[in-house]
């Protein structure tokens, strides 16, 4: 019989290899700590808030305020979506069950245990990034402060917006009680949209996934409002660079977010100062990286970049103004808080990196279920529900946080010890 | 050809000989590879005018070594598409090849010894997986490859998610060297260029090269000669792999930090390259020079189309359309046209085509 020498090395070698990834994979996993402690953020300092209604308390600690929000000051000025976050923050101080927890946000959903009659899904068009994942594990361990839920649903479209609508009309027809979720499409949901206020199923959305008629086509948005976001950019544009060239960047091409803040933005700017470029960047680092390299290179004296993501700038956006030899210093404004862009600046100690930023907002999550569970209990529900806007500087107030993963959002009120078993 | 038609040029007619054909036959091969070339001169031209920015040298900081690891993922594709395959899995070993780096690398220099092997026998693996199905199940490879490399995604995903997202820092010994420039000129494109050279010299001069460019062109001719067909093409999606996960180890280098999503990018951007550097489809012909400039080509339209300050919505335009006139302009039509104009008057005598076509 003739042999086939060339198959049988590569057979071989293919092996190896096999067992040299399992090997090496299986080395690098640590063992996971368990988690301990109170769901979310409570220290010494007082509450905020009194009263309650609707199955809910009005107060929060304060502490777990100053964590999310950076400021326990800083919460919505309508009176009762200022209640609406008051319960919503003050219920993630409640003890849950972390390894359960745990499991359903791996199983993408379970059942609580509780014996609860209402099942609640957070459906959304993309999920796969740390944000979103993130989000999910806030919105189970609010979930689980309800001994009422007695099942938690979670589905990802992929990116697909047929999958998205179809994803949504299967929890309506599984007649869940409510519906929380990220419009990753805008208004192209506004039919399911309808389609489950029609048969009573509250539906919020957060982080201000604005669709068209909150109040009437569902039931709320929760986030800040992107407009004045903008404006606060600018304000640090104005003060900070005084004059000079900038640059916007943003994620996909023409998504709500970005375009909210960066028209305000523009409105708002001084006349001396000159958006140079306004790039889309899919929020992808690397695309990151090569767009951050052509501004550079038409404009070496940029003076600031407004950008959504602060991870990816302590990633592509680094390494484009490294590969450069240009000196990552420069005004850089951000919605997003991830740990690394703290670190990063805190290694380079560079008195020229100016970072002003604000909260990537994962808690906003546990708002917009409390809205949708007070919905369900009979409350008036605010169209909107909006948090006023103060932008840190990374000198005066570091996003680096000992501890955090490198990409996550330190003002989550997802317990540490959680947040490590998540990503160990 | 009849004696009533009208006269060819003469200097091919006066050449229609053996080594006429010679002649037309290399012209045949270099037409199908030149107009990458051309249009990579031409590129340069315009940005020169247009978008002189794009030719400094903070833009050459950009495109050289992400026009290097495009290349040396289209180089993988190349060697697929020479035994008219197709493979989709790229971006899955990517993605999962650099998660691998910072992985099991964890931040530490001594690491590297195990990640980078890990990394590219999991690009020979998954590539040899391939391989078997297309190969020797005969399953297609369009679907094959697409199915593997979700698969490919999904796991990388979860080992992502488990071992790298708290520590995606690339250790510190390879991204130094990637962002190094020796001779001022960034060290993943030297190690590119060498990567190329070799594989050009490989399949051009080597016996097995000339088998393995034998068998895409006609496997069946192939067979018949006593080639081990489906071995070849079991070996090109492994040598694939291994060039993927090559390509995975210099972009882990250069981004310094790892993304779940690392390979995102790289589903159809190597075919195009591969493509528009005037590579057979069918299987066969191909060039690994070329295939670098169609590599360098796409990377540098990119960033002229962005310095030149279209909007978005343009870029896309713009990108796409240089992407069909590369299609129109290169590969089989060009080689046809100029075949066509090179043929001999009159058919060879029977006794001068005793030659097989190999």
């Amino acid at each position: 019989m003739r042999k086939r020498p060339i198959l049988v090395v590569l057979a071989i070698a293919s092996t190896a290899a096999l067992a040299l990834v399992a090997a090496a994979t299986s080395t690098a996993r640590g063992t996971a700590p368990p988690a301990s402690g109170p769901s979310g953020i409570v220290g010494k300092g007082g509450t905020v808030g009194s009263g309650g209604g609707f199955g809910e308390k009005y107060t929060s600690p304060t502490a777990t305020l100053s964590h999310t929000l950076f400021d326990a000051k800083l919460l919505p000025a309508n009176k009762s979506a200022r209640q609406i976050a008051l319960a919503a923050f003050g219920r993630s101080t409640k003890n849950v069950n972390y390894n359960l927890a745990l499991s359903c946000w791996k199983n993408n959903g379970c059942k609580t245990g509780t014996g609860g009659k209402l099942t609640v899904a957070y459906v959304e068009g993309f999920g796969e990034n740390i944000y979103r994942q993130m989000s999910k594990m806030e919105f189970i361990l609010q979930a689980l402060t309800y001994p009422q839920i007695g099942k938690i649903l979670y589905m990802s479209a992929h990116s697909d917006l047929n999958q998205a609508l179809a994803d949504f009309r299967s929890v309506i027809a599984q007649k869940v009680s409510l519906i929380v979720t990220y419009p990753d499409f805008g208004d192209a949901m506004i039919p399911v949209f309808q389609q489950a206020t029609k048969a009573g199923i509250p539906v919020a959305t957060y982080a201000w996934g604005y669709v068209t008629g909150p109040g009437s086509n569902y039931t709320t948005v929760v986030g800040e409002d992107t407009c004045r976001l903008g404006k606060a950019f600018a304000q640090v544009m104005n003060t900070q660079v005084k004059s000079g060239n900038i640059a916007f960047l943003g994620g996909f091409p023409g998504n709500p977010l970005s375009l909210g803040w960066q028209k305000c933005e523009q409105a708002a700017l001084n006349s001396s100062i000159k958006v140079v470029a306004n790039q889309p960047t899919n929020w992808d680092p690397s695309k990151v990286q090569g767009i951050v390299a052509g501004i550079l290179a038409q404009n070496p004296d940029l003076k600031g970049i407004s950008y959504e993501d602060a991870l990816f700038m302590s990633q592509g956006g680094y390494a484009a103004y490294k590969a450069a030899n240009i000196p990552y210093s420069g005004v850089f404004t951000y919605r997003t808080d991830e740990a690394a862009m703290g670190c990063l600046a805190d290694k380079l100690k560079n008195p020229n990196l100016k970072i002003y930023y604000y909260t990537a907002g994962n808690s906003q999550i546990r708002v917009a279920l409390t809205a949708a569970m007070m919905k369900l209990k009979g409350a008036k529900i605010p169209p909107t529900i909006v948090f006023p806007i103060q932008l840190q500087q990374q000198s005066k107030r570091s996003m680096c946080i000992k501890g955090y993963p490198p990409e996550a959002s330190p003002t989550s009120l997802i317990p540490l010890s959680l947040l490590h078993r998540m990503y160990p | 050809m009849d004696a009533a038609s009208p006269p060819s040029p003469p200097r091919i007619r006066r050449a229609a000989g053996t080594s006429g054909r010679a002649l037309a036959s290399n012209a045949l091969i270099v037409a199908r590879f030149l107009p990458v070339w051309f249009a990579t001169a031409a590129l340069a031209i315009v940005a020169a005018v247009r978008a002189p920015d794009a030719l400094g040298n903070t833009s050459w900081s950009y495109v050289l070594p992400y026009a290097t690891i495009l290349a040396i993922a289209a180089l993988g594709q190349m060697l697929v598409v020479m035994q008219a395959g197709i493979d989709l899995s790229t971006p899955g070993v990517i993605s999962f090849g650099g998660n691998l780096i910072a992985g099991i690398g964890a931040g530490s220099d001594h690491r590297l010894a195990l990640a980078i092997p890990a990394c590219l026998g999991l690009g020979m693996l998954v590539g040899f997986t391939n391989g078997v199905l297309v190969g020797l199940v005969r399953l297609n490879p369009l679907i094959v490859t697409l199915a593997v490399g979700q698969i490919v995604l999904a796991w990388s995903s979860k080992y992502s998610r488990e071992s790298v997202t708290n520590h995606p820092d690339v250790p510190a010994g390879l991204s130094s060297w990637a962002t190094g420039k020796p001779l001022g000129i960034s060290a993943v494109f030297w190690t590119g260029l060498a990567i190329t050279l070799v594989v050009a010299l490989l399949l051009r001069y080597t016996t097995p090269g000339r088998r393995f460019q034998a068998v895409g062109a006609n496997p069946r001719a192939a067979w018949i000669a006593g080639l081990r067909v489906r071995t070849h093409v079991v070996l090109a999606y492994t040598a694939a792999g291994a060039l993927y996960a090559v390509a995975a180890v210099l972009l882990a280098g250069v981004r310094t930090s790892i993304d779940p999503a690392l390979g995102a990018a790289y589903l159809l951007a190597p075919i195009a390259a591969v493509v528009i550097a005037g590579a057979s489809l069918a299987g066969g012909l191909a060039s690994a020079t070329s295939t670098w400039v169609a590599a360098l080509a796409l990377t540098f339209l990119t960033q002229m189309l962005l310095i030149m300050g279209l909007s978005a919505a343009m870029q896309y335009v713009v990108f796409g359309a240089a992407i069909l006139a590369g299609m129109v302009v290169s590969g089989d039509r060009v080689a046809g046209v100029i075949g066509r104009w090179l043929r001999p008057a009159s058919p060879p005598p029977r006794a001068a085509t005793g030659d097989h076509k190999s």
